[in-house]
């Protein structure tokens, strides 16, 4: 039997045929992904460095860049279907990076009802896709993106602020009258309470971005504008005084509560670092299968992978970006240590083989829907055997 | 700090299998990470897991000290939160857990920690050494900060012994010899003349068993 060797499928393609070398991908790109050969005069992609923000996507004037995820047909199927769903003009787009509750969301923005539409990175939505929102009947679109020092691919969020400041002009012109767009902006930050701090000092250890001073008599103190809102720290806290504002532990217990509810047996959780994996919009999980998007690995919580447990889960897999390919400082490392040290707790009443993590990433699409597919089958056969005993 | 480790799931579920009402008390205080709120949370969750495959259900109730050494600390948290509680499970240190035995002499008292010694913790590998043994008459003046008592393997007050292999321990190749390390700190501050002093043995006495401060 010869051995099949199947190429791996790949999130992002470029097209030479169309390509016209104008280099505005290579020189928006954050990760040097693409380039252009100086020798060759060609531009290039180099897969394993891209992290599939859809940048270059999206400022192609081309379309000589295909993209797997969120390219302007399924956005505008998307708007179309949530036309009708909601049943409202007004759409709201938010970049998971910076997004708080939904609740938050209407004060923020003073809007009850509205469609929402999230992706990782508002900066890959191209012009096209907001221009045919307006063709759909919208009549007001919100942009909630992230500060500009804080976007995870580094220029999607500058992006974002010139397109809408150009798209807004356009669309005066046109007639649709002022400020059609409304630009927000929102990072994710830590808040700590004070009351709770017992001046340990792990959030300053572990804090990547030295955003944490301990001050005498070793109560911790936060300098928001280096916090890059990964979220380590509150999972870390001893005494559980910090959490991400606006996205509260709380309600990811409360969504463990209900998906585990409605999962079929064998039940299986999927903890994803939003940046290792871009679920489609259609994203159709098995009836036993129900995941949670983090902002980062580093928000896994210890505590909600029990509760998951608790509650009846039988597997659960934690999806994060590898070390190299963290947005932040390698704090998807840190987190696999801390999923380590449960393990081997878990191991002592042999629910070791029921947690696993594994790191994907968005550039490959098949690799998450594979290592969902093993764990799936390894919990499978834990149940039927638990079930025979 | 206190360094303390924790015990088997099983043995702790043993303990505490004949009893139903149980408060899990963590301590902020001297370990790292602190035995705190959210390990005292893991550890019910753990229990609770580990209590199902033993067909035991368990009503824990979790809180945590700021010192559990300090009984009057201890007293003041936890007593108000002492209704129907049988029994104590807690992360304290193993003073800490029998300053809650004498507090509360009618309730059954568990350690959830296997407590090591007093030592240091680097945070970074995780690795746990013994610094201090308490021997009630400290020698860290005249060894540069170095302490031969819990460092040296043989515990000398007059090192090195001579069997130093390359900055190693000749009992143990993993470990730094103390006095080798006392040494290069003297030299650095200047005061290797502090090695030519006789160090007598130690007053086991002073160790004692209680100090009036």
């Amino acid at each position: 039997m010869s051995e099949q060797v199947t190429e791996e499928r790949v999130a992002l393609k470029l097209n030479e045929d169309y390509c016209g070398n104008c280099s505005i991908c290579s020189s928006l790109c954050p990760f040097e992904a693409i380039k252009r050969d100086t020798e060759t005069d060609k531009t290039f992609l180099e897969i394993e460095k891209c992290q599939v923000c859809g940048i270059c996507y999206s400022t192609c004037p081309a379309q000589a860049i295909d993209i797997i995820y969120y390219d302007i047909d399924s956005l505008t199927r998307y708007l179309e279907r949530a036309k009708q769903k909601y049943d409202c003009d007004t759409l709201v787009i938010i970049c998971k990076g910076s997004s708080p509750d939904f609740a938050e969301i209407e004060r923020l923005f003073g809007a009850a009802k509205f469609i929402p539409l999230s992706v990782p990175c508002v900066g890959r939505i191209p012009e096209e896709v907001f221009l045919k929102a307006i063709v759909i009947g919208i009549k007001e679109i919100y942009v909630l993106a992230c500060d500009e020092n804080y976007c995870r691919f580094e220029r999607g969020s500058p992006v974002t602020g010139r397109k809408i400041l150009a798209l807004n002009l356009l669309l005066e012109q046109i007639g649709y009258g002022k400020e059609v767009i409304t630009l927000k902006r929102n990072s994710l930050k830590v808040k700590a309470d004070r009351d709770l701090c017992i001046g340990c000092g792990n959030c300053a250890f572990f804090c990547p971005y030295d955003a944490v001073k301990l001050e005498s008599p070793g109560v911790a103190n936060f300098e928001l504008t280096s916090c890059r809102g990964c979220g380590l720290c509150v999972a870390m806290c001893p005494a559980m005084a910090l959490e991400l504002e606006n996205w509260k532990g709380k309600r990811i217990s409360a969504l463990i509560s209900r998906l585990s509810l409605e999962m079929t047996k064998p039940k299986v959780l999927v903890f994803r670092c939003q940046w290792s994996v871009f679920p489609p919009f259609d994203e159709e999980l098995a009836p036993n299968v129900r995941a949670i998007d983090l902002p980062c690995a580093g928000r896994v919580d210890i505590l909600h992978i029990l509760e998951a447990f608790q509650k009846g889960v039988d597997g659960i897999l934690i999806a994060a970006c590898s070390e190299e390919d963290c947005k932040l400082e390698k704090v998807s490392g840190k987190a696999q240590h801390s999923v380590a040290a449960l393990k081997e707790k878990l191991s002592q009443i042999g629910f070791q083989d029921r947690l696993r993590f594994c790191t994907v990433a968005p550039r490959y699409p098949e690799g998450f829907d594979r290592e969902l597919e093993q764990f799936s089958k390894r919990i499978e056969a834990i149940s039927s055997k638990e079930s025979k005993e | 700090m206190i360094i303390t480790t924790q015990k088997p799931l099983d043995e702790i579920l043993d303990f505490i299998s004949p009893c139903s009402n149980i408060l899990i008390a963590g301590c902020d205080g001297c370990t790292q990470p602190p035995r705190g709120l959210r390990e005292a949370k893991t550890l019910r969750q753990l229990l609770e897991l580990g209590g199902k495959l033993r067909n035991k259900g368990f009503v824990f109730k979790v809180t945590t000290v700021v010192k559990q050494c300090d009984s009057f600390l201890a007293a003041s948290m936890l007593k108000p939160q002492m209704d129907n509680v049988e029994a104590v499970l807690s992360l304290a240190c193993g003073a800490g857990v029998q300053t809650l035995a004498e507090l509360f002499p009618e309730l059954l008292v568990f350690p959830a920690q296997n407590t090591h010694f007093i030592g240091a913790e680097d945070r970074e590998g995780g690795i746990l050494e013994e610094r201090c043994v308490g021997c009630g008459d400290c020698l860290l003046a005249q060894t540069g900060g170095i302490c031969p008592v819990t460092r040296c393997t043989k515990g000398l007050l007059n090192g090195a012994c001579g069997g130093s292999r390359n900055g190693k321990c000749e009992l143990n190749p993993e470990k730094d010899c103390a006095w080798i390390l006392i040494y290069e700190r003297l030299k650095k501050q200047g005061k290797l003349e502090l090695l030519k002093e006789f160090r007598p043995p130690r007053d086991y006495q002073l160790r004692g068993w209680r100090v009036t401060p």
